[in-house]
């Protein structure tokens, strides 16, 4: 009961934060001097009468303020409103969220899958040539930035041919049969889950390292040495639980990263995801659907805390009293 | 029959492949009572498919009546032909839809013949019915875009549009007006389609045909029809089936079954998709062409030179003296004095050197630029002579009107003030940012202080047609190679785009100066005039006031080089049509 009493007092909190969110972003947005019509004033051949159409359907002859009323009614009412080009926000981020689902949720898996056990293992081997090799892969691994990796992944692809340039799928995709459609995502998808991988799983195995070897470090682990527990038990019943404790908290953060962490990499592999579609909102300061993804970055940021915090309530006794 | 000019001379030879034999145009052809048209290039095979790719973020719609950016207008035209199109090799309009057209005497009546017997891709017939739908109630009903239907309003009329029998139509404008021809290459659409669209009114016209529309809704005209549209990542059309174009052995064009666009984010992806095969053909920019050249003869792909580019590159200077609606000049008083004086747009004209542009950012692909014409322009006045770099005219003409260097060989104006100014270009564009460095460069070495600042494309768009506070500006223009009267709203005074000395509505046209007026009367006048050689006139005088005044200089035309995989034939390449304006005839050989 107290559990739920707390969610919901979370939850009211986040509304003022939206609010304050969603109100500087749109000012900053729309306070610089960014002409989102400045395509079509360009173009020779389309008429003032065209311009002056389009600066009314897209309201900017109106001060910013009730712009901004106007835009908060219709989200508050659950309307993304239209892009700059007239088609509907929630039908473009609707077409790229399952792509940068698939390509994120892929990647958290691995890392976490292969993260979590290589940092337990490196902690253990502690200063031996296992843990040092690691080291200096997650180094590595760390020091890349991911928008070089990818481009030279994307070379590598073009030298050899063995990886398409980009994309989720071939021109041909259509015509294939479900185990050729798999295997055509599938191969496309391999380079950039590579590239982030890499990237991601540096930093959690090094995080989950550390917090092993902090662990290992403590007294009561000590103690159970001491009293004599085999080492299976003393690292997996007593050390490992209480190490997990931080990691909860970064998995919400993986989770706030799910629609926007991949944005770069998206970007130079041409995916067909939500980075591409931010970016070019961003540069022709496409209102909605630059406010749309900035409120589901926010939504999704705290809703990422929320959930660590639950978990962490449910996997920590100490917490649970306290809320 | 008048024949685009290309010259190339100041070109690298080695770096080009002459345009190859002359294009056979499609002839008419009556067969079972059907108005075919029938192509007159060797007969292909059926089948393949040609890739080809976009930039950017794909089409924004299918509807060729809200098509409002480049992307959309070419989707949306595949599938929908218009009554004319262009001779891609002469610019004279060509029969498409219409079998034939003539223009009354007087200029004022246009009569079509549509083609009996031709169909839409779902097997109904395309009539007279069609054509007088779109063209009152869609285009002139003010449905999507209505820049068509604001070009064509003369003395605040319309022309209108009468049909007689299945396969006549009458468009009569009230007074003779000579770019109405080439309007007539817009979409027709199908009346059984587009009718319960346009009953449901504007706002709902807007989405309709849109992105998100089944592609088996689609019906069309063109060569090929909508299969598929996978957001950000390619537009796939398949062959119409009832298509009116058929071979010399009497088969049904296209030979293609696909055309594919994919979507790509920017130029270096395009070109990695070329690399990788995943493109059959590509738009080859300055310095990649060398390295294709090279590859080219160990390769699968050949190189096309279609000459000069339709677009326009200038540097603009600001001469506007007005103030703003709080008192505020645009340009500061000082500025403003140089800006306005012949002499320093004329020096600063001299000391740009187009060559060395052309040679060190173009690679050499590409030709010095001296009027607001594109070089492949049937409108373009060619007695305007080119010149050189010249310092010393430079140097002469700002002496003359008082401007003095220091020890130091820095600029000041008559009254002691340092010539100092900014110069912008759209970040992101490397050829316009290295036009920008080398133009600084070029004034420089005349002591003027240039601080260049490129910065974001719609940013810069703000600056020069809402808040007018820019000195000097690197930019550039596309305009039809076939019909000048676009320039319009560059060139006339109160013109939506007349940037160098742009005026807010209000203003309307004060503080005209008299050459701005002269403009004003050729664009008047040279869409009033329906006779070409009498239209070149009024063309060349405007082009010769330009040229001599100086409110844009005019840099160069990059040239335009394709790269195409071999096994593609039927290949007949031109400066206005570029390499794919054939796609029916275009087929897949066996070597």
């Amino acid at each position: 009961m107290d559990t739920i009493k707390y969610i919901i007092k979370r939850i009211l909190q986040t509304i003022p934060l939206l609010i304050i969110v969603s109100f500087v972003s749109f000012f900053i947005i729309r306070l610089s001097p960014v002409d989102p019509l400045a395509e079509l004033k360009l173009n020779p051949s389309v008429s003032p009468e065209t311009v002056e159409k389009e600066t009314q359907r897209l309201g900017l002859d109106k001060p910013i303020i009730v712009q901004y009323g106007k835009w908060a009614i219709s989200f508050v009412k659950g309307d993304l409103g239209v892009t700059s080009s007239g088609e509907k926000v929630s039908t473009k981020l609707a077409e790229r969220i399952p792509n940068t689902l698939l390509l994120t949720i892929i990647v958290i898996l691995l890392t976490w899958l292969v993260g979590v056990p290589l940092g337990i293992i490196a902690a253990v081997r502690w200063k031996t040539s296992l843990d040092r090799v690691l080291t200096v892969l997650t180094s590595i691994g760390m020091a890349i930035p991911s928008f070089f990796f990818a481009v030279l992944m994307l070379m590598f692809a073009v030298k050899t041919g063995w990886f398409p340039i980009g994309g989720l799928t071939s021109s041909n995709f259509a015509d294939m049969s479900f185990g050729g459609k798999f295997w055509d995502i599938t191969h496309h998808l391999i380079l950039p889950v590579l590239v982030l991988f890499t990237i991601s799983l540096a930093g959690l195995q090094r995080q989950m390292r550390a917090n092993m070897l902090d662990v290992l470090d403590s007294d009561y682990v000590k103690f159970a040495r001491a009293k004599g527990l085999s080492e299976g038990v003393v690292i997996y019943k007593h050390a490992l639980r209480n190490a997990v404790n931080p990691m909860i908290t970064l998995l919400g953060f993986e989770f706030a990263g799910l629609l926007s962490g991949a944005a770069l990499t998206e970007y130079v592999f041409q995916y067909p995801g939500l980075g591409r579609l931010i970016l070019e909102a961003v540069l022709k300061s496409d209102i909605n659907l630059v406010m749309a993804s900035l409120m589901m970055g926010a939504i999704m940021l705290i809703l990422g805390n929320l959930i660590a915090d639950i978990l962490l309530i449910m996997t920590d006794p100490r917490i649970r009293s306290k809320a | 029959m008048r024949d685009v000019e290309i010259d190339n001379n100041s070109k690298k030879e080695a770096s080009q492949t002459a345009l190859t034999q002359s294009y056979p145009t499609p002839k008419n052809i009556n067969l079972n009572g059907i108005d075919y048209l029938q192509s007159q290039a060797p007969v292909g095979i059926f089948g393949g498919t040609l890739i080809s790719s976009t930039i950017g973020e794909g089409p924004k719609t299918f509807n060729p009546f809200n098509a409002k950016d480049n992307t959309s207008a070419i989707m949306s035209g595949v599938m929908y032909d218009g009554l004319l199109s262009s001779d891609p090799i002469t610019g004279e309009p060509v029969p498409k839809l219409a079998k034939a057209f003539s223009i009354s005497p007087d200029g004022k009546a246009y009569t079509i013949y549509l083609r009996e017997g031709i169909k839409w891709s779902d097997g109904k017939p395309i009539t007279a019915d069609d054509v007088v739908f779109t063209w009152n109630n869609i285009i002139f009903g003010g449905y999507g875009d209505t820049s068509l239907r604001d070009s064509l309003y003369i003395e605040g009329k319309l022309p209108t549009c009468r049909k007689y029998g299945d396969y006549v139509v009458v468009f009569s404008v009230p007074k003779p007006f000579a770019p109405f021809i080439r309007s007539l290459s817009a979409s027709i659409a199908p009346k059984h389609i587009f009718l319960p669209a346009v009953q449901k009114g504007k706002k709902y016209f807007e989405s309709f045909l849109s992105t998100t529309t089944k592609p088996e809704n689609f019906v069309t005209s063109g060569a090929f029809k909508l299969k598929e549209y996978v957001p950000a990542q390619r537009v796939v059309f398949e062959r119409n089936p009832n298509y009116y174009e058929i071979n010399t052995k009497e088969e049904k064009l296209p030979y293609l079954d696909r055309l594919v666009y994919l979507i790509v984010g920017d130029l270096n992806n395009q070109v990695l998709k070329f690399e990788a095969k995943e493109l059959d053909i590509i738009s080859l920019q300055g310095s990649k062409v060398a390295r294709y050249k090279s590859l080219e003869h160990h390769s699968d792909y050949k190189l096309y030179n279609l000459g000069p580019d339709t677009g326009t590159m200038y540097i603009s200077l600001n001469l506007n003296t007005r103030k703003d609606s709080k008192g505020k000049y645009y340009v500061k008083p000082i500025k403003q004095k140089w800006f306005n004086d012949l002499n320093f747009r004329k020096a600063v004209d001299y000391a740009i050197d187009r060559k060395n542009m052309v040679l060190n950012i173009a690679n050499g692909i590409g030709e010095p630029l001296f009027t607001p014409e594109s070089l492949n322009s049937i409108y373009r006045n060619k007695k305007l002579k080119s010149y050189d770099k010249n310092l010393n005219e430079s140097k002469k003409l700002l002496k003359k009107s008082g401007f003095y260097t220091d020890k130091k060989g820095r600029l000041y104006d008559k009254d002691g003030n340092r010539v100092e100014f900014d110069l912008y270009t759209n970040a992101g564009n490397t050829e316009r940012e290295a036009i920008g460095v080398m133009v600084k460069q070029d004034l420089e070495d005349l002591g003027m202080k240039v601080n260049f600042k490129p910065i974001e494309f719609n940013s810069l768009v703000n600056k020069l047609v809402s808040t007018f506070d820019w000195d000097m500006v690197i930019m550039g223009l596309t305009g039809s190679p076939l019909e000048p009267n676009g320039g319009k709203n560059v060139w006339m005074s109160d013109g939506r785009l007349h940037m160098f000395n742009m005026r807010t509505p209000q203003e309307g046209k004060t503080g005209i100066l008299p050459w701005e007026k002269q403009l004003d009367e050729m664009f008047e006048k040279g869409a009033l005039a329906t006779k070409f050689e009498d239209r070149k006139v009024y063309y060349d005088k405007y082009q010769e006031i330009v040229y001599n005044q100086k409110p844009m200089i005019y840099i160069y035309s990059p040239t335009q080089i394709f790269a195409i995989r071999n096994k593609f034939k039927n290949i007949y390449p031109s400066s206005l049509g570029g390499l794919t304006h054939n796609i029916e005839e275009i087929y897949i050989g066996h070597d």
